[in-house]
């Protein structure tokens, strides 16, 4: 009964529409942070995802091709220089740079498709396995091990073949399935010697327009055919620290870069929705803020009215601690609430947009991060409550 | 457990101005280089009003410092003492009861009593109730306190002061509004607790003194 005896003298004085007033606002604030969190995961879980419509973490680059430099075979102008990769290597925004190594010996395919005979002069490029956006299972080379050369191929060029070529010539489509089964005879020459190497196409990439080998394959046949030394590479794929970083873009145009593809306007819309998001997320905030002020200023009222039995109490032999005690309790409750509340509001949120989502092929990001931000910023705000009603107390202990 | 509170050349800051005055050069007590207090003993210390004695008790109580000079529990300056330190004194060795009482006028007399009885789980329901009893307030236990006379009032903070373990018992004005047997009954009662824990009593009055038996008089 005594318990309920101090409560009762310590409860005088709350006033319900002002911790109402508190838990509606902080409610808002937290909900608006949480959805927008939960909405952004959502949205960017996709960049996990290498082969995405948003991913774009990825760039490549090479220098403008200009004039008639190329025409008189000096392409050394379109060449990237060691400390231009260094440079670029050390900007904030780039995370990584990988060089393209391309074939410098003559490459030659020979292709054999639904019974016609076709073979064209190719080139090969490579660039270190990391950069890929798919692992297919045969990937790799050993020199006089490997039973074929295992060929990434774009994805691009397959449409092209498809759409383009065989619907003209009447010639039979084909799917990626059926094009990893085609046989394919690489000619390798160079150095005045010749070689035949069987290869499969084991993969296509949509981010990488080239026709790729493994860099192994590529150091082998390079020294095997190759005359001179190693060459500089004239593109270069870089990772971004995010995507679409207005600052990437401002280094290539001062610089003359180009960047393969028509990605960058994903890109774009990535670093627009990464700041909408942030917007949103501060707006709730400050909402955050101000319903943190006004319980603050709400529980200093309080006191403030029962000072006299706050001071009583303390005078029988309650420590402050006890007295605060029974007001720390109501904040854990009301903010507990408004927290299970706000996690509510993201996830049924979240709900909503999942089937949109998932019709763009993106799957939802667990909520876990978003649960966690939740926990850790109502223990800010909880502590920062309890500090203050601590104070206040204590405050009272004197007279 | 405290044996021996003393003062050195205590004077309220309120009172700084007035050190030549003639009252407080009368003093026993304020600006004394030595005045003790002794477990075991029987003070009253007696004033006219505006003297200061609620002040002393506040001192002593921990409830306020605003005084120059010194004051020990057993040879240790109170004023370094922690909030927790005080909340334990407190509890286990310092009674108290404010001449306004503070009682809380919302609850009855039982929940009074309680709310401290329940801090120290000191007595039993059925020794407060005898202890009502002795007091004769005993009928008005369930009573919420606001509805009390002012000398019911009195005897009800006495018991609520006597519900914990104490080496002093500090009473501002106990009888102020009690009459003559009233008086009687609780002097015998604190005398009576105060020789059982071997604690000494500090009463304060303004005329009406306590009617405890060879105490020691202070004039303020």
């Amino acid at each position: 009964m005594s318990k309920n005896t101090v409560w009762r003298l310590l409860r005088r004085n709350i006033s319900i529409g002002q911790i109402a007033g508190y838990a509606v606002a902080n409610f808002v604030g937290l909900a608006i942070v949480l959805t927008a969190i939960q909405f952004y995961r959502d949205v960017t879980s996709v960049w996990e995802d290498d082969d995405s419509f948003i991913s774009n973490d990825y760039m490549i680059l090479s220098k403008r091709v200009e004039g008639i430099g190329s025409f008189t075979g000096n392409s050394s102008g379109t060449k990237f220089s060691q400390s231009e990769i260094d440079d670029i290597a050390s900007q904030p925004w780039a995370r990584k740079v990988g060089k393209f190594s391309s074939a410098a010996f003559n490459v030659y395919a020979d292709v054999e498709l639904g019974g016609n005979r076709m073979g064209s002069a190719l080139f090969l490029e490579s660039i270190p396995d990391d950069y890929f956006d798919v692992r297919p299972r045969d990937w790799g080379y050993e020199p006089g091990k490997s039973r074929f050369v295992p060929v990434i191929l774009s994805k691009d060029y397959l449409s092209l073949y498809n759409f383009g070529f065989a619907a003209s010539r009447g010639m039979p489509q084909v799917s990626e399935e059926v094009m990893g089964m085609v046989p394919l005879k690489l000619s390798l020459s160079g150095r005045g010697r010749q070689e035949w190497i069987d290869a499969r196409i084991v993969g296509f990439s949509s981010r990488l327009n080239t026709i790729a080998v493994p860099e192994e394959f590529m150091a082998w046949a390079n020294r095997e055919f190759s005359a001179g030394g190693s060459e500089s590479p004239s593109r270069l794929i870089v990772l971004l620290d995010h995507p679409g970083d207005p600052q990437a873009e401002s280094y290539m145009d001062e610089h003359g870069y180009e960047r393969a593809g028509d990605r960058a306007d994903n890109g774009k819309a990535a670093y627009f929705l990464s700041i909408v998001t942030t917007v949103v997320i501060a707006v709730g905030l400050v909402i955050s803020v101000l319903a943190f002020f006004i319980l603050t200023l709400s529980i200093y009222l309080l006191l403030q009215k029962n000072r006299v039995k706050i001071h009583q109490l303390m005078q029988l032999g309650y420590s402050p601690r006890q007295v605060s005690g029974y007001y720390h309790r109501i904040v854990m409750a009301v903010n507990l609430a408004v927290l299970v509340g706000a996690i509510m509001v993201a996830i049924v949120a979240s709900g909503c947009w999942r089937e949109p989502l998932s019709a763009l092929g993106v799957e939802s990001a667990a909520p876990w991060l978003t649960i966690a931000i939740g926990v850790a910023m109502m223990g800010l705000i909880t502590f920062g409550n309890i500090a203050a009603i601590s104070r206040a107390v204590k405050r009272d202990f004197f007279v | 457990m405290t044996e021996k509170i003393s003062l050195r050349r205590v004077l309220p800051r309120g009172f700084r101005d007035m050190a030549e005055d003639a009252r407080v050069k009368a003093s026993e007590l304020w600006l004394r280089e030595e005045l003790d207090f002794v477990r075991g003993g029987r003070y009253v210390i007696e004033a006219e009003s505006g003297t200061g004695k609620s002040s002393l008790c506040s001192f002593l109580y921990g409830a306020r410092c605003d005084y120059d000079g010194a004051i020990f529990f057993d040879g240790v300056d109170i004023r370094g003492f922690s909030i927790d330190d005080w909340c334990g004194l407190r509890r286990l060795s310092l009674a108290y009861m404010p001449q306004e009482m503070c009682l809380f006028p919302e609850l009855t007399v039982m929940e009074n009593i309680e709310i401290k009885n329940r801090l120290t789980a000191y007595r039993s329901a059925d020794e407060i109730m005898r202890l009502l009893d002795r007091l004769e307030i005993a009928g008005k236990v369930d009573e919420t306190v606001g509805r009390l006379s002012v000398g019911q009032q009195q005897r009800v903070a006495i018991i609520r002061s006597l519900c914990q373990p104490f080496d002093f018992l500090l009473i501002d004005e106990p009888v102020s509004h009690l009459d003559a047997r009233n008086n009687c009954a609780v002097a015998s009662l604190v005398e009576e607790e105060a020789a059982r824990q071997g604690a000494a009593v500090i009463a304060t009055s303004v005329g009406n003194k306590i009617a405890m038996h060879g105490f020691e008089l202070v004039k303020l």
